[in-house]
């Protein structure tokens, strides 16, 4: 190590250090300051650890946390980055924070990458597996088109030409094979190939890469995912490296599924899910970590913050659950269909930076799906675009009569103090979230702040 | 009676929410008690122009756009017929500059429209036109209220009257204080966010119009 990395990670790991004691929590900072002095510093940072990078629209941060999980089941040193902390500054950070010292033994760095960072990443480190999870159309004012984000993030596995390439085959967009690198995909298997569906019109990522025609599916799982076919020139989906054999059960708690005659059971619900635990179980899996393993990694990771979070408040069940494009909030919509008791629905939409200032994407998501479901005792609207979501919700379909807004956070959070039904889920943009949270802490139902 | 609403290429142009417009105007037809069928006219589907009473033409990717401009040139004649004829038709952002003689997107690649309009569209300067944009429209003396996220100009021929003049934002070019365009029935423009939801007084008078062609139509195929 040269004198000036030394000395980049010393600055680095002070001013950790004063961070941590003088404020309430960590941040970029450390990374910006060590960067600062010495651009390389990734390189020499990351050389002993055999690195993960996980990226994608949907789902980085629950793969990330499966995948950490059952790595720690077989390696004693797995290092991740927090939530957020998925830029450059962030993840020299991070690699600065690991100060444990395990002598020779293997060590392992699995980090979440913001989709326009992995090449500012793959500069420096030569990582053994980029894994990318979907890319879905994400707010407007982010990177636009899916075709953009797709070469931004080509882009970066480019400049690494040995990394494998893992990939969900059940997209199409990501079947086009122009990079060196060896590429595996993992997807659902579906042995019927009579079936002939398109999926949802307003779905974007359907044309065939090879013809240029609309694709076909024999099996769709969600959006544009699933067993595609181009009916035109007989393109098809990718052979599978990682195949998930069935769905045995899907509940709002939690998924029962087989992979490889194996069953797995995850206590975080959603299809969704099960594709993010295939993508931290084909990772896993590479990795040698033997399958026993595997499942006690997979079954106990806890719900990972923000993403589905579950709360009692005053004997109620409170679900939160953060959206910010309409595929996700889409897959949202698919668990509250699973739900067997009643339930209120609060949505909150809010347009600050941090939430993506373009909110037309909700008319894009599925509220006609749910807009008259039987157990649902009444849909409450807050956030500073309430009167929108409103407009939207009455469009979908729902009870004008059974259908409020609610101004304050304050008055959101007695409404779940005092609901009407038992269950309540509450869908949020990310600073609407941060709002109702706020109140929380205020009126001590939470204690901690959120990590950011 | 039923509504026929024409989805052109609501498969592949349908980002940022457009597709919003389409379930506004399901809805405010509904509410009038009218039934409405939808159909989603694609690549090498026939578009027929007697059989509709609103075309709805969204906005897409680069990508799907250069796909779709393609794909209209064998549209061309009987969509033509349809914008004469009176028909009613909403153009959105790339459905919009697909009305028009053509578009040359931001890598440069030249599309083909169909020359329905007399305008045209290029992306010459690199930054987006983006934020909230007000523009009045003389013919119904309405205000119209929206985002806009294009980068996209559109260059109105002298004798084409714009949708609404710019009371705030940028509009078609950033330069004529024009924001999108109308001829006949044929309503076209940048708006996000979406225009039908935001301006219940333009669906109204675009309901209406439909509603009207919807009628007459009925009375052709009965006599």
């Amino acid at each position: 190590m040269n004198l000036k990395t030394k000395i980049a990670r010393l600055a680095g790991r002070s001013s950790k250090y004063l961070l941590h004691r003088f404020t309430t929590g960590g941040s970029s900072l450390p990374g910006k300051l060590a960067l600062a002095i010495d651009p390389n510093i990734l390189t020499s940072l990351s050389k002993d650890y055999r690195t993960i990078i996980i990226t994608g629209t949907n789902g980085k941060t629950v793969t990330t946390g499966l995948t950490v999980n059952i790595l720690k089941q077989h390696y004693n040193h797995v290092l991740t980055n927090p939530t957020g902390a998925n830029m450059q500054q962030g993840i020299v950070s991070t690699f600065l924070s690991d100060n444990k010292d395990t002598g020779s033994e293997e060590k392992f760095a699995v980090l979440e990458v913001d989709e326009a960072s992995v090449k500012h990443i793959t500069k420096y480190i030569s990582p053994e597996i980029i894994l990318v999870t979907n890319i879905f159309r994400d707010q407007m004012d982010r990177y636009g088109e899916i075709y953009t984000t797709y070469n931004l993030i080509l882009e970066g596995v480019k400049k690494s030409p040995d990394t494998i390439l893992m990939m969900n085959g059940d997209a199409p967009i990501f079947s086009t094979p122009d990079v060196p690198n060896e590429r595996r995909y993992f997807g659902f298997q579906n042995n019927d190939k009579k079936t002939d569906i398109l999926a949802h019109y307003n779905t974007d990522g359907i044309i065939c890469p090879q013809c240029e025609n609309i694709l076909h599916y024999h099996m769709i799982t969600y959006s544009n995912l699933g067993d595609f076919f181009c009916p035109h020139c007989g393109f098809s989906r990718p052979a599978l490296s990682y195949t998930l054999t069935s769905i045995d059960e899907l509940t709002t708690e939690s998924s029962l599924f087989t992979i490889d005659g194996e069953q797995y059971n995850l206590q975080v619900a959603g299809q969704y899910n099960i594709y993010n635990a295939l993508a931290a179980f084909s990772i896993a899996q590479y990795l040698d970590v033997p399958s026993k393993l595997i499942k006690t990694g997979v079954h106990s990771a806890k719900r990972i913050f923000g993403r589905q979070e579950s709360l009692y408040i005053n004997g109620n069940d409170v679900r939160i659950n953060l959206i910010k494009n309409p595929v996700g909030f889409n897959q949202i919509i698919e668990l509250i269909k699973l739900e067997t008791e009643p339930y209120i629905l609060i949505t909150i939409l809010n347009d600050r930076h941090a939430d993506g200032q373009d909110i037309s994407w909700i008319w894009d998501g599925n509220f006609e799906d749910i807009a008259a479901d039987t157990l649902n005792r009444g849909a409450y609207v807050s956030g500073i675009r309430m009167q929108d979501l409103q407009t939207r919700m009455k469009v979908a379909g729902f009870n004008e009569e059974q259908l409020f807004s609610i101004k304050e956070p304050r008055d959101v959070l007695s409404l779940i103090r005092n609901s009407p039904a038992k269950k309540v889920y509450v869908l949020a943009t990310y600073t609407g979230m941060l709002d109702l949270r706020k109140e929380m802490v205020e009126q001590g139902i939470l204690k901690e702040r959120m990590n950011i | 009676m039923t509504l026929e609403i024409c989805h052109l290429y609501g498969n592949l142009m349908n980002t940022y929410g457009d597709n919003g417009n389409l379930l506004m105007l399901q809805y405010a037809a509904k509410s009038q008690n009218v039934k409405v069928n939808t159909t989603l006219v694609s690549l090498g589907d026939d578009f027929n122009a007697d059989k509709y009473d609103i075309v709805f033409f969204g906005g897409g990717q680069d990508y799907e756009q250069s796909l779709v401009s393609k794909d209209i040139q064998t549209k061309k004649n009987e969509l033509l017929k349809y914008i004469e004829n009176d028909g009613v038709v909403i153009g959105i952002c790339g459905g919009y500059q697909l009305l028009g003689h053509y578009y040359i997107n931001a890598s440069g690649q030249y599309l083909n429209g169909i020359g329905a309009i007399d305008f045209y569209s290029d992306s010459k300067s690199s930054t987006r036109l983006i934020g909230d944009i007000t523009t009045y429209n003389q013919r119904f003396d309405i205000t119209l209220y929206g985002y806009e996220n294009h980068a996209g100009r559109t260059y109105l021929g002298k004798s084409v009257t714009p949708l609404g003049e710019i009371k705030e934002g940028y509009g078609n070019n950033g330069e004529d204080k024009t924001e999108g365009c109308m001829y006949k029935n044929t309503f076209c423009s940048y708006f996000h966010g979406p225009i039908l939801v935001r301006n219940q007084a333009l669906t109204k008078v675009i309901i209406d119009l439909a509603l009207a062609n919807m009628n007459r139509r009925q009375k052709y195929i009965n006599a």
